[in-house]
């Protein structure tokens, strides 16, 4: 089918784009709107056009846990909250750390998936932390990039040759910043909540130790290396003094880090456990003013299926993580661009061009000819989350009932229309 | 004032008169104790489960001796011998216990929050005997019983808990019960073991030297000292715990000398205190296991004696 | 809290306990050596402390005085919207072969003297145990009777008899209805 999306406010920031205007979707390419033959018309008025969503951190589950999520469900979901493509952490069961593994998940992607799924694969076999992966084979096989997410590589020595290695096959590194020992045995981040309810904490230290490790390994090798869901205030100072100093690392930022708190644990309720944890106030205030400023460049959701019965537990024994992907946009646009800290074209980049520069994607921007990825949104929609609408299959999130702003509305994949909302 | 609450899970969840109402209860349960015949039929015909997912012998007698006292019919769990082990989950596992129509479920749990997801869940009434390093609302209701038994009030008093605070389910519960009922508390240990977030809550004082932390108190409450600390790195031995942190007969003369010394149980002697300390007719140990029944009657009658709504 | 309506003064209840205080005295002959007078809270501790002063001005002496919280024996724990707080008991005496009066204010269904007779068992074997009320209603749902009592009085089943001393301010007592009670 072919497209002509009339009146948007189309902000496109690759091309520094910000007006009103029309685009047209022809043959799943970006067309001059004048000359779409059998055109579907479009009126936006009032909405916003972007380019598609791009979340860099995504759980798909599949293979080995797909009670919990599919490829399919995951991808829907995906769709729903505005996402075009997703980057697969390669944490699944078995790991994503050989050609084969990669293979079937594009395979699998190309027969169910609902958006464009981004292979990554393991810095480390079974992302074990010990020896390196077969990343040149792993770049072969199609990965855009490279993660042990859930783990860090602890030895650094080993994570020195995997970034040079990676380098000379031009692979992003995305890391989950974590020292073991600081971090080890904690539910929650240690701090006044943690010492009042009598839980195990984990150390902020733990994510500054590792961020501080890649800094130097980046600056030495001279490749980039990207932090995952940074949480914690010292984080965002050490990034943001790396940058001015020209060394090449990025940031990304979750939506609950943005916008929840330890506090929270005091309710025992699972669906705020997760790593890295809930931190203080001054934490959220801090990576809020990181990513208004662009220290930190990318939104990531960490969307983290799990099945009930796995997070109907006792806090202590509860799995790590929250689903994110049809929340992301309602939450972060209301606690940054509704509240008049961000300008919403700033705040596009983050979804955006942020996530495409940290892949190495040049050019991601909605110009003619380019692939039809398109995101479009209304700013005005007010709504209450209701989880049981949810396209994903878990239903692990903190923000049911919670009042938000902004509203995905249309997601188009290489100009298909994946996605509508009804009502 | 009336009791009106389903389950007794957190002292932070009491205010002043609900606290005062356990203990004014308790004091009348004391004297059943004391007397020829020690039953009362208050709890006949009620059910009451003592199920214990955290080991304990002290608590656990405690608690059945105080249920027989009220005339209740006692079952024991022990997480061992429930199907737990066979992978049943928590809630599962208490929903079978509630369908044999218990009307109490007195818990240990060794993970934080445990019990207060289960009353949750839970139509009958539930009694936190334990969880985690967060709450022991039992023991401090007795502690606080015995020092109001023996000061008269407890507003005003200076009361120093010493020890592994940063673990210690006691210690955080009495923190909160003695803070409702206007004392001033001192959190006192190694500084690995006391952190000083806890100054956070008003009215708290964090010390890690032992002279001033006992410096005029009213009111000394030893927590026992685990060994599995000494192997996590937190201190380096109970030699040095002992010497920098244990009471002896010198160290008691910086104490009001009709101070209180108290422990939870059991003691380590010559290592939170000394022989002769344990001895001494300050020590109100022994008195705070006698407490310790009255209080867990008092409870049990409160919480089973309301319709729950 | 309402007043509700008056069924009798304050110089009503002086006579009824004065009637009261004579019958004990005539049963056990001015001697109160073996004798105890227990008041059943609430208001029947401060009706057994003036039946106390009453006898002491009568005849020169009087029973020891005690006080009983029928709480643990209630038969209806569990079935309660609330429970009124426990209040003190005191049994300054040997119960084994002791005289006991148990005095209460009103005898409505007589079960809150079934639960007294029961903790009274648990703490000895009592010679005999008798009963002073200041109200009889004449319609308990348990064989119990009164032996001494100040006034019968047959408000309707909805109404609940209250008694007040001076200490709680218009003393007299009043059939109040059931629904301006705290219980």
């Amino acid at each position: 089918m072919n497209y002509i999306l009339k009146n948007a406010r189309i902000i496109d920031p690759g091309r520094g784009i910000d007006a009103v205007g029309d685009i047209g979707i022809e043959n799943g390419l970006v067309a001059d709107p004048g000359k779409v033959k059998k055109p579907t018309v479009m009126d936006l008025a009032g909405k916003v056009l972007t380019p598609g969503f791009i979340d860099l951190h995504v759980h798909l589950r599949q293979p080995g846990n797909t009670m919990a999520e599919t490829i399919a469900s995951g991808t829907a979901a995906a769709a729903a909250g505005g996402f075009t493509s997703v980057v697969a952490m390669p944490n699944t069961s078995p790991a994503a750390d050989t050609a084969g593994a990669i293979e079937y998940l594009r395979q699998t992607a190309a027969r169910t998936g609902v958006v464009r799924v981004l292979p990554c694969g393991c810095m480390t076999k079974g992302y074990a932390g010990q020896e390196m992966a077969g990343i040149g084979s792993l770049k072969t096989a199609g990965v855009v990039a490279l993660s042990d997410d859930g783990k860090c590589i602890q030895d650094h020595a080993l994570m020195r040759h995997v970034v040079e290695y990676a380098k000379s096959f031009e692979l992003p590194i995305l890391d989950h910043c974590e020292d073991n020992c600081l971090a080890a045995g904690g539910v929650m981040h240690e701090g006044k909540w943690s010492v009042l309810l009598g839980m195990n904490g984990m150390n902020g230290a733990a994510e500054e130790l590792m961020i501080s490790r890649n800094i130097i390994l980046a600056r030495q090798i001279g490749w980039s290396i990207h932090m995952q869901h940074v949480s914690v205030k010292e984080s965002v100072d050490l990034l943001r003094k790396a940058r001015a100093e020209g060394i090449a690392v990025t940031g990304e930022a979750t939506p609950h880090h943005l916008s929840l708190t330890d506090e929270n644990i005091k309710k025992y309720d699972t669906n705020y456990k997760m790593n890295p944890p809930l931190r203080s106030e001054e934490d959220r205030q801090a990576l809020i003013r990181g990513v208004a400023d662009g220290t930190i460049t990318a939104i990531a959701t960490d969307h983290a299926p799990h099945t009930a019965t796995a997070k109907l537990v006792e806090f202590d024994h509860a799995p790590f993580g929250i689903i994110g992907l049809e929340t992301a946009l309602g939450v972060t646009y209301t606690v940054l661009v509704d509240s008049g800290i961000m300008q919403l074209p700033e705040y596009v980049k983050r979804l955006t061009t942020g996530p495409a520069e940290i892949l190495r994607m040049k050019g991601y921007d909605l110009s003619e000819g380019k692939a039809a990825d398109i995101t479009v949104f209304d700013p005005e929609a007010e709504y209450v989350i209701d989880p049981a609408k949810f396209k994903s299959k878990s239903r692990n999130t903190p923000f049911g009932g919670r009042k938000v702003k902004c509203r995905p509305l249309l997601t188009f994949v290489g100009g298909k229309l994946v996605y509508s909302f009804e009502g | 004032m009336e009791w009106t609450r389903k389950d007794l899970l957190s002292l932070y969840d009491l205010n002043a008169e609900e606290i005062e109402c356990i203990l004014d209860t308790a004091a009348e349960f004391k004297k059943v104790s004391q007397r020829r015949v020690k039953k009362v039929p208050a709890l006949r015909g009620k059910t009451v489960v003592n199920f214990f997912v955290e080991p304990s012998t002290r608590t656990r007698v405690s608690f059945e001796l105080a249920e027989q006292r009220l005339s209740a019919d006692v079952v024991n769990m022990q997480a061992q011998s429930s199907s737990l082990l066979k992978g049943e989950t928590l809630l599962d596992t208490v929903k079978n216990i509630e369908a044999l129509q218990v009307d109490l479920v007195v818990m240990r749990h060794s993970a934080t929050g445990a019990q207060a997801f289960i009353a949750s869940k839970l139509k009958c009434g539930v009694i936190n005997a334990g969880d985690g390093a967060h709450s022991h609302p039992t023991q401090a209701l007795l502690d606080i019983f015995t020092m109001r038994e023996k000061k008269g009030t407890v507003k005003g008093l200076k009361v120093t808990i010493l020890g592994d605070i940063l673990h210690s389910r006691v210690a955080r519960s009495n923190m909160w019960g003695l803070l409702k009922l206007g004392a001033h508390v001192t959190l006192a240990g190694p500084s690995t073991l006391v952190p000083r977030e806890f100054e956070s809550v008003p009215g708290v004082r964090v010390c890690h030297n032992l002279e001033e932390a006992v410096e005029g108190a009213d009111v000394v409450n030893l927590l026992r000292i685990q060994h599995e600390r000494q192997t996590a790195g937190f201190f380096p031995g109970i030699g040095e715990y002992a010497r920098f942190f244990g009471i002896n007969s010198d160290n008691m003369k910086l104490m009001k000398p009709d101070v209180l010394i108290m422990h939870p149980g059991p003691i380590n002697r010559d290592v939170e205190l000394s022989g002769e300390v344990a001895d001494c007719s300050n020590s109100v140990i022994l008195e705070q296991v006698t407490n310790g029944l009255a209080i867990r009657m008092a409870v049990l009658f409160l919480v089973a004696g309301c319709v729950k709504k | 809290m309402t007043k509700g309506k008056q069924l009798f003064s304050a110089a009503d209840i002086d006579g009824a306990v004065g009637k009261i205080a004579s019958g004990i005295g005539d049963e056990f002959k001015g001697d109160f050596r073996e004798c105890a007078l227990v008041g059943i809270h609430q208001q029947g501790v401060p009706l057994a402390e003036r039946i106390c002063r009453a006898l002491e001005k009568k005849f020169g002496s009087a029973p020891v005085l005690g006080k009983l919280d029928i709480s643990m024996y209630r038969d209806d724990i569990g079935n309660r919207m609330r429970l009124p707080p426990i209040r003190e008991t005191e049994i300054p005496f040997d119960v084994n072969g002791s005289s006991i009066i148990l005095v209460d204010d009103v005898l409505s269904t007589g079960r809150t003297i079934r639960a007294a007779l029961d903790a009274l068992t648990d703490y000895g074997r009592a010679g005999l145990i008798r009963l002073a009320v200041l109200v009889d209603r004449g319609n308990p749902e348990f064989p119990i009777r009164a032996d001494y009592v100040g006034f019968t009085a047959h408000p309707p089943e909805k109404m609940k008899v209250v008694v007040r001393f001076e200490e709680d301010g218009e003393p007299g007592i009043y059939a109040v209805e059931w629904k301006n009670q705290n219980l």
